[in-house]
């Protein structure tokens, strides 16, 4: 019965080799020979780490300032607020950063971990722990992609810190081969890596590793493989992620149907599984069902009301159907959510006032307007949105000599700033110049769109329906056409360029037009193929490999399929097996 | 008069006496800064009892949203001992009082599935309750048995009365017994807990009896 007390073991399987283990009593009256004491609290050393606390109550700040300390930190920064946290990261990068969930008045600690790692604050090794005094469930619901390491119940003491960190440090440690490829954005050596961890044959971390590479798998493409491993792991045990794989596989095969059908069976069994309803929406909006898409997206809203991207989701699907009510109050959450989030933008506060107009309150808009004027300083965007919107607001009311000066406000900024705007504005502005005379510029721009998303279809959609609407014929259709033949006598040139031999030539002519259209599939292939192709008759080095990784990195992004890819990726790997 | 919704009544009250709690949680930790060096056990026993009193709170807001089916267990793979080290981790503080041992016992390479979250803390609310009741010892142990992992808190205390004994058979609210202040929350609580976990049409449940090897009270959480 009597055991031994014991060192959290740093290695990452439990080594002692005892058939029980007895631990952690501190029972001072039956002192045993057989009994090694050592301090519990010395498990994990933080000499070498940077620290940073924040926690807007003093106290508590104290209090754990000096929970820390016992654990051996020199090097704490405490913070009271979210805002001056994030100046102290950018000035030191910290190894451990432990935030409080509910920050008064500013920001929570979700937007301080959101911002940070959006700013890439964050250096993949550090671990971020969510300090909280409610329980973990009310907070998993708010948080979308943007997960903290750990979550830790306040007041917490130096042991129940320690073994977190320890945790945290453990894993980070064993999956950092997989997580650097992933950060690097090469994420079939990513693969590679989880297979290799895979073999190690890890108990403890096989089911992560496989939740992970699944993952992967599906974000390259390679749908077949992702789809068995959910199906050998749902074999094993009812994961609710392994169910949520499936429809994720049937989802991206366009299988909408069967998407919808496997989601609507995870969010029966487990109704708090918000991915399952984001991808609802999804597959119901993909089907052309919005109605059904925003019911989707409504349901996920009532169970995390603090998610500010679902808010925003929600506001715009409503907008569309026009379920204004229910627009308008997503509209007003979202804004009130974005005040101190990086996900804070002038859409935002022009969707609400278009609503005001619609809806007859053109004080209301007037009054968002400024509102939106006085949260954004400087940004181009949110300055032809509000001038917009008050030649709108002024041609409702009647008052045709300030809205003809908004809009002439909105033009000249246009003019300005055009090619750093959204792809969005730019499309409405494309009508605004249209309707106002001005064909040149509306033709110009349209050109520019039509030209840099060939190969977005959803988007080239949306901007034949616009352009249908307002010019009528079928000017924007005979662009379309254009531009694909365009792009058709690119390739082909630089295809013969590459069959004469002229291999540098066509490599310049495909980069010089991946400038004009930086997210075209055909040209980004095709470049890549003739890079490889140049370094098998050359000789190739690390740079060489590096700058074709490169592209075949943004193809997976842009999502080209897995079996076009996955040919030149296997090519790359060769050459780099030969330079090494 | 429109009739009360208490359920919906006590969610928020008890969302109110959380921010109450909060604020007397924070008073003393400002109190606990007085004491740089060796904090009085009267503080440490403050600190009990204000864990305590949240703990119970959060098990009423759980149960509430277990009615309202939002609450569901995220299951994982996990190992049992690192969920026996999350109890004693929980404890240190009141385990620094020394009056009561703290025994655990474990196979370290035992896995089990559940939601760690939610077990821990369920078997968190046994624990204490174990520690009230018990002379000088707890044992919390986990091992394999057939197709279920079973947690064991065991005390050398006089045992459960005869009204909280059951093996999991029944699913009624327990009766307050005003005498003893014991009033079966945490057992309901964790019966609840249990049945969220289910496998291969095999569902969770929990026993209590007095055939606990330190001589007293024994509690034992069976998942599937």
């Amino acid at each position: 019965m009597l055991g031994f007390y014991y060192y959290l073991s740093t290695s990452f399987k439990y080594k002692i080799s005892v058939e029980t283990r007895n631990f952690g009593f501190f029972e001072p009256r039956h002192t045993n020979k057989d009994k090694v004491k050592v301090n519990p609290l010395m498990a994990v050393d933080l000499s070498s780490k940077k620290v940073l606390i924040i926690e807007d109550q003093a106290p508590m700040r104290d209090a754990i300032k000096q929970i820390v300390g016992s654990l051996g930190a020199r090097f704490i920064v405490t913070e009271e607020s979210g805002s001056n946290a994030i100046v102290a990261m950018r000035n030191h990068k910290f190894d451990i950063v432990l935030c409080d969930y509910n920050l008064l008045g500013e920001k929570t600690g979700q937007q301080v971990l959101e911002e940070a790692r959006y700013l890439k604050l964050l250096p993949l090794s550090s671990i971020f722990i969510m300090a909280t005094g409610e329980h973990r469930l009310e907070l998993v619901l708010s948080a979308v992609d943007n997960k903290p390491d750990e979550y830790l119940i306040k007041p917490f003491s130096a042991k129940q810190l320690s073994s977190r960190i320890e945790k945290c440090q453990v894993r980070k440690d064993y999956l950092a081969c997989v997580e650097n490829e992933i950060d690097k954005g090469n994420l079939y050596q990513a693969i590679h890596q989880c297979e290799k961890l895979l073999r190690q044959d890890d108990k403890k971390m096989h089911m992560q590793l496989l939740k992970m590479q699944a993952e992967l798998l599906v974000k390259v493409g390679d749908l077949n493989k992702a789809e068995q491993i959910y199906l050998d792991v749902k074999q094993q045990r009812e994961f609710p992620w392994a169910k949520l794989g499936l429809g994720v596989v049937a989802f991206h095969r366009g299988d909408y149907v069967r998407a919808i059908k496997i989601l609507d069976e995870v969010i029966e069994q487990h109704p708090m599984m918000l991915e399952a309803y984001d991808l609802l929406a999804k597959s119901y909006e993909l089907i052309g069902d919005d109605e059904q898409a925003l019911s989707s997206v409504n349901s996920a809203v009532e169970l995390s009301p603090r998610s500010i991207l679902r808010q925003k989701k929600l506001a715009v699907l409503a907008d569309k159907t026009d379920n204004l009510f229910i627009a308008k109050k997503a509209y007003m959450a979202t804004i009130k959510l974005g005040k101190n989030s990086i996900h804070k933008s002038p859409t935002d506060y022009s969707g609400l006032a278009n609503i005001y107009l619609k809806t007859d309150f053109s004080d209301k808009a007037l009054q968002v307007v400024r509102e939106l004027n006085q949260q954004f300083h400087n940004d181009p965007e949110a300055m032809i949105r509000s001038a917009l919107l008050e030649a709108d607001i002024y041609q409702t009311k009647g008052h045709m000599e300030l809205a003809l000066q908004a809009q002439e406000k909105a033009f000249k900024l246009n003019k300005q700033f055009n090619k750093q705007l959204s792809r969005e504005l730019r499309m409405e502005m494309v009508r605004e110049c249209y309707l106002s005379g001005d064909t040149e510029t509306s033709n110009e721009m349209l050109n520019d769109l039509v030209t840099a998303n060939i190969d977005d279809k959803l988007f080239i959609k949306d901007l034949l329906t616009m352009c249908g609407d307002f010019v009528g014929d079928n000017h924007a259709e005979i662009l379309v056409q254009k531009v694909k033949r365009d792009l058709v006598n690119i390739n082909n040139k630089g295809v013969s360029l590459f069959q004469e031999g002229n291999i540098r030539k066509a490599i310049a002519l495909f980069e010089k037009a991946l400038t004009l259209m930086p997210d075209n599939h055909t040209i980004i292939l095709n470049l890549v193929k003739t890079l490889i192709y140049e370094m098998k008759t050359s000789k190739p080095d690390q740079e060489k490999v590096m700058h074709a990784q490169s592209y075949i990195n943004k193809a997976i992004q842009l999502g080209i399929p897995h079996n076009k890819v996955s040919v030149i990726q296997t090519e790359l790997d060769a050459i780099l097996s030969t330079i090494n | 008069m429109q009739p009360i919704d208490f359920s919906a009544l006590l969610a928020s009250s008890v969302h109110d006496l959380k921010n109450s709690l909060h604020a007397l949680r924070e008073l003393i930790c400002q109190l606990e800064s007085f004491f740089p060096e060796q904090k009085p056990d009267e503080l440490k026993q403050l600190n009990f009892e204000a864990n305590r009193m949240n703990n119970n709170l959060m098990q009423l807001l759980t149960l509430y949203k277990i009615g309202l089916s939002q609450c569901t267990p995220t299951i994982d793979e996990n190992y049992a001992v690192d969920i026996l080290e999350d109890i004693v981790d929980q404890h240190s503080t009141l385990l620094s009082l020394g009056n009561v041992e703290l025994i655990t016992e474990c196979d370290s390479d035992l896995m089990c599935y559940c939601d760690s979250a939610m077990i821990s803390n369920a078997l968190c609310t046994i624990v204490n309750n174990a520690h009230r009741y018990c002379q000088s010892k707890v044992l919390i142990s986990a091992s394999q048995e057939q197709d279920y992992v079973v947690f064991s808190i065991e005390d050398d205390g006089a045992g459960y009365p005869e009204s909280l004994m059951s093996s999991d058979g029944q699913q009624q609210l327990p009766q307050v017994d005003l005498g003893t202040g014991n009033t079966g929350l945490g057992l309901f609580f964790t019966r609840t807990i249990a049945r969220l976990h289910a496998n291969a049409g095999k569902q969770g449940f929990i026993e209590t009896d007095n055939n606990s090897r330190l001589g007293g009270a024994r509690f034992r959480l069976y998942l599937p």
